[in-house]
């Protein structure tokens, strides 16, 4: 017992010691040391199988059983430990694609596939791809579309990809308001909300920390989290904290552009003008009114872009006899 | 022996834990990250200067001096430049968090997060999980055929500059 704690002890210390010389020390580089110093030697005559492999796996953990300073039970026990705590890790880039990518087949398909106007694409991908460049997290690849549906709304799936209604385009007035709303869902992307509503939610948490071989041998689990994810987006809506931070940034990420700051306000305004309390917009979102309010005291701390552009003129130029 | 191992596991957790709660005091230069491919490495602080040479995802950059639009830089060979600000990072772009890191390391890569696809290679058009979501939905083919236009969709990094440029936004704003 003293001989363990002894030994505790020695690692905070050292672990302390390690990270107080942080100008050398990166504990990034030196877990991919321990990982690759602990990762299960490969065997050529042998090559492993595909599905999930019986026996020891690898890491500390793993090392531990194959050196036999453990049993399997500890093992079993130390690798559920291991499990929970991966669950609340993020997903990675290429599950979150798979993710986003099967929620945007659901997203044509309910809402009445693409709307076909090249010109009118082009216009919104251009907007898009120059909001998208000054967010947070630019090492995801942005995809833009129009959905061909007269309801106003808009959606991101995890991924990248990012949608906007036909029938929503044609209420904007300039293309500030284009580029908060574009904000406003890529933040959602950045931020990634809908994954970490997903994993913080017990009953998907589990399938939310597979990995994409696992997502491709259990179609039904990788069904039920799409399922799970899809009820967020389309009918409950993601919390309210989660809707209002995306408003903040969407006007961020619009701003560090160069738009006028308040194109997602006007844009809520006409929304709560023009739209029936019964749209599915109402539904998934908080009510305009909030919106409108929180945003206006936003706008209010972006003095010095108070001056930036609307581009009312540019937006009915690329927008006329296309919408 | 076993205890041993045991308490050693227990204290790397530890290290993580501490790792994670520490903060380091800010060195004296200033490490950034650039944002996007393509990212305009310019002979003088300004949008109109020349372009010295075009910079990759994830390239490091020391800043140097800052302004209200651009940053004075320096690269790794000393090369120096000015970089439009919103282009930078504090984060290098894809780095894995600490405790993505750890869980891998301690249980495994493997196990817990198969970063790689079935096939081995970066995926090019929809995977195995979503066609197969998509089947069993009842989802149209056109609807997969339309994720995948709107995954091959691409506008020009140049056209997207230009039109910066036209409405006088991002590095072109007065």
């Amino acid at each position: 017992m003293k001989k363990r704690f002894i030994i505790i002890i020695l690692g905070v210390l050292l672990g302390v010691a390690a990270v107080g010389s942080a100008s050398a020390f990166n504990l990034g580089g030196f877990l991919d040391e321990v990982e690759k110093q602990t990762r299960p030697p490969e065997k050529k005559q042998n090559p492993q199988p595909k599905a999930r492999q019986p026996g020891a796996s690898g890491g500390l953990i793993g090392l531990g059983e194959n050196l036999g300073l453990f049993d399997k039970k500890t093992s079993n026990l130390l690798q559920q430990g291991a499990k929970t705590f991966q669950a609340f890790q993020p997903i990675g880039l290429e599950e979150e694609k798979a993710i986003g990518a099967s929620l945007a087949a659901r997203v044509f398909d309910r809402y009445g596939g693409p709307y076909n106007n090249p010109g009118l694409l082009r216009y919104v991908n251009l907007v898009g791809q120059a909001v998208a460049g000054m967010s947070d997290r630019t090492e995801v690849e942005y995809h833009f579309a129009i959905i061909n549906t007269n309801e106003p709304n808009a959606f991101a799936t995890p991924g990248g990809y990012v949608f906007v209604s036909i029938g929503l385009l044609r209420l904007l007035e300039n293309e500030a308001q284009l580029a908060g709303v574009l904000g406003h869902e890529i933040a959602h992307i950045s931020h990634q909300h809908a994954l970490k509503t997903i994993q913080r939610g017990r009953r998907l948490q589990g399938i939310s920390a597979l990995g994409l071989a696992a997502f491709n041998e259990n179609p039904e689990k990788f069904g039920r989290l799409i399922d799970g994810i899809s009820d967020i987006i389309f009918t409950r809506g993601l919390d309210k904290d989660l809707e209002f931070e995306a408003d903040k940034m969407g006007v961020e990420y619009a701003a560090r552009v160069g738009y006028n700051p308040s194109g997602l306000r006007d844009f809520i305004r006409i929304l709560g003008q023009k739209t029936r309390s019964g749209s599915i917009f109402f539904s998934t979102h908080p009510p305009p009114r909030a919106r409108y309010d929180r945003l206006s005291r936003l706008v209010a701390g972006y003095r010095a872009a108070a001056g930036n552009p609307r581009l009312a003129e540019r937006f009915r130029r690329e927008t006329k006899g296309r919408l | 022996m076993r205890s041993i191992f045991t308490s050693l596991v227990f204290a790397a957790f530890l290290l993580q834990t501490v790792g994670a709660l520490w903060s380091p005091p800010p060195l004296a230069a200033e490490t950034l990250y650039v944002k996007t491919n393509g990212t305009k490495l310019r002979a003088e602080g300004s949008a109109r200067a020349k372009v010295v040479t075009r910079l990759r995802i994830g390239t490091p950059v020391t800043v140097l001096m800052k302004t209200k639009r651009f940053y004075k830089v320096s690269l790794a060979g000393g090369r120096q430049g000015w970089i439009f600000k919103f282009k930078l990072t504090a984060k290098a772009p894809g780095a894995k968090k600490g405790g993505s890191r750890f869980a891998e390391v301690l249980g495994g890569r493997q196990q817990f997060s198969a970063r790689e696809s079935a096939s081995g290679s970066s995926i090019r058009g929809l995977g195995p999980a979503t066609r197969t979501y998509a089947r069993n939905k009842g989802i149209s083919a056109q609807s997969v055929q339309a994720v995948e236009n709107m995954e091959n969709y691409r506008v020009d990094l140049d056209d997207v500059d230009s039109f910066l440029q036209e409405g006088r936004l991002g590095a072109y704003a007065p």
